[in-house]
């Protein structure tokens, strides 16, 4: 019962953290941008000319008015109707980008994982050798790379020296993926291989380590059951606040591979002017980081009975 | 043999104690070199400068640095339109400098303070000021530099605002979980039984405890604000165009890539070292004043 209430008390500061976002994204772009300037052709100057074109759009009503119809369509699940493209409906436009979003995210998180966990243990198992410190080198210089730097690079030679990929877009569908993916995982990875490590490292010192090899266990039942699996708790931490960060790198990879996704979406719309496109695609993005958060709390507290006794 | 084993017996570790101290002292002195090296190419890019950063050569454009086949006229090349490499790194610098210099202090203040007060006053107002981190932290900081530079122009004010907001909550969330703990110990019970005032043990006794922390991160920031305003940049909704920024830089060499390979490694390269000089000064210091942070990141 009380894990419900949780739950749903969660899920409340969830909507409304979501809608305070919105809330300042629609007053921030309505109170100093000119849609005006920007969708007009250069001859419609007349002064008839400008007021139909407020009136069409509902720019004519004060701000509070234009909010409240803004706020009962989107309780009434309509997300609304973008300024550009023939009147489509936003959600339509945005549940493509959002798909490729999530793919580029996914492969990068795979990545990462794929490649850190497993070299945190062997580096933490073998701490001093040559792997050990081979897998620190790479730590310290990919934590300083610039991402797009990276990316750039990556296109530099790869793609336009090897031609083994293109250089950017989603046409070629996991060929195009692996690039982008690499460039945006490697940062994580290098953190999550550091968390691995070091926790590794902390949990094969401990006592309850010790009484396993001494109770006669193999060595590999000694790491896989007593070392990695208490070693990998912080990393599901982590996982979380790489979850925000990944959506926020997406923005940067998507603009240097040329990736369709929300990111592109929204800067793209941004720059048009497209105030209905902006907000509908900062709500899905908003939510989603939100929902990605209370994910983590929630099975944090499932993994760590420690978690639920305390006051959280 | 036994002579000898006696002989070098002692020489041993003796070598090995300086090895270490060596590279203790290399570890440390390099980067605080380059850093050292950075401020004083920052303070003095116009006095360091061979070319004004900003001026137009078509002429020479796209010139190689010297040490590949180049003139000593632009020691680093010239760009796609005959700016001086050189010379714009160091004003690039100066960029850097600024930003740091005014978001990690800011960011660092005014996150300290809110997690001060969210962690001693504790309940809902507590509750509140962690929501506002929330907010912050569900929408990507970069999409807010869109915004704001596609509304009121790119600018190096911009920069500065949207990176304050963006870094000042993980001050907060670290000083309010260290003063959580700390406002059960005995000696802020018992200088609240005395009858000292909230603002008294605030600035008496619990912001010393939570300085360590605060310089930590403040360090381990230096090179991740360096790198967010470089991206910025390179999104064009940094520094206003023309501005010599590494970010942009970047972004501007891109074009010529496939033929000048310098417009692009070099600013990417600085960039590079720099952070990294940034990430290890910050471990150096981090592991000096409290080796218990070291996973802090």
């Amino acid at each position: 019962m009380q894990f419900w209430n949780y739950l749903i008390i969660r899920l409340i500061q969830a909507i409304f953290v979501t809608l305070l976002v919105v809330t300042i994204v629609f007053f921030v772009s309505r109170s100093v941008g000119n849609p005006e300037a920007t969708m007009l052709p250069p001859l419609a100057t007349s002064a008839e000319d400008k007021e139909r074109f407020r009136e069409l759009l509902g720019l004519n009503d004060p701000i509070y008015v234009q909010y409240g119809n803004f706020l009962l369509d989107l309780a009434q699940g309509d997300f609304g109707t973008s300024w550009r493209g023939g009147g489509t409906s936003t959600l339509d436009s945005i549940a493509d980008r959002a798909l490729n979003t999530i793919k580029l995210g996914a492969a990068g998180m795979v990545f990462a994982l794929a490649l850190a966990v497993p070299l945190g243990i062997i580096a933490a198992l073998k701490r001093g050798t040559s792997v050990d410190w081979l897998a620190r080198f790479v730590a310290v210089i990919g934590q300083a790379t610039p991402s797009f730097w990276l990316g750039l690079m990556m296109i530099f030679f790869f793609a336009v020296g090897l031609g083994w990929f293109p250089t950017g877009g989603a046409k070629e569908g996991f060929r195009s993926l692996i690039l982008p993916a690499l460039a945006l995982g490697l940062f994580e990875m290098v953190a999550i291989m550091r968390l691995t490590r070091s926790g590794m490292i902390e949990v094969m010192d401990t006592d309850f380590v010790r009484t396993a090899r001494a109770k006669g266990l193999s060595e590999r039942a000694v790491i896989w059951r007593h070392g990695v699996r208490h070693a990998l708790l912080p990393v599901i931490t982590m996982l979380g606040l790489s979850l925000g960060r990944l959506i926020g790198g997406t923005v940067i990879i998507e603009m240097v591979f040329a990736w369709p996704g929300i990111g592109r979406l929204i800067i793209d719309s941004i720059l048009k002017n497209d105030f209905p496109m902006v907000q509908a695609s900062i709500i899905v993005l908003a939510a989603s980081i939100a929902l990605a958060n209370l994910l983590v709390d929630v099975s944090y507290r499932a993994i760590d009975p420690r978690i639920r006794a305390g006051a959280v | 043999m036994a002579q000898q084993a006696a002989a070098t017996a002692p020489v041993q570790p003796a070598r090995q104690r300086r090895r270490i101290r060596w590279r203790r002292w290399l570890g440390l002195s390099l980067p605080a070199l380059i850093a050292l090296a950075v401020l004083v190419t920052g303070l003095l890019a116009d006095v360091l400068q061979m070319h004004d950063p900003e001026f137009i050569d078509l002429a020479a454009r796209l010139q190689p640095p010297v040490f590949d086949g180049g003139t000593w006229d632009h020691p680093l090349g010239t760009d796609d339109i005959g700016r001086d490499i050189y010379s714009r790194l160091l004003h690039g610098a100066r960029v850097s400098l600024i930003v740091v210099g005014i978001v990690v202090p800011g960011a660092a203040l005014f996150g300290t303070l809110i997690g001060l007060i969210s962690g001693w006053v504790g309940g809902s107002t507590g509750q509140l000021l962690m929501r506002v981190v929330d907010v912050q932290l569900a929408l990507p900081a970069i999409l807010f530099a869109v915004l704001l530079a596609s509304l009121i122009g790119p600018s190096l004010t911009n920069v500065i605002l949207i990176l304050l907001v963006w870094t000042w909550p993980s001050y907060a969330r670290l000083v309010r979980a260290e003063v959580l703990s700390l406002k059960e110990r005995d000696f802020v019970t018992a200088s609240r039984s005395v009858g000292a005032g909230g603002w008294w043990i605030m600035r008496k006794h619990l912001f010393p405890n939570v300085l360590n922390t605060v310089v930590i991160v403040m360090t381990l920031e230096v090179a991740l604000v360096i790198l967010a305003e470089a991206a910025l940049s390179f999104l064009s909704v940094g520094v206003p165009p023309g501005t010599a920024s590494w970010g942009r830089m970047i972004s501007e060499g891109r074009d010529t890539m496939n033929v000048a390979w310098w417009p692009i490694w070099l600013p990417g390269l600085t960039l590079l070292i720099i952070s990294l000089t940034g990430n290890l000064m910050g471990d150096w210091i981090r592991d000096a004043l409290d080796p218990r942070l070291r996973n802090l990141r």
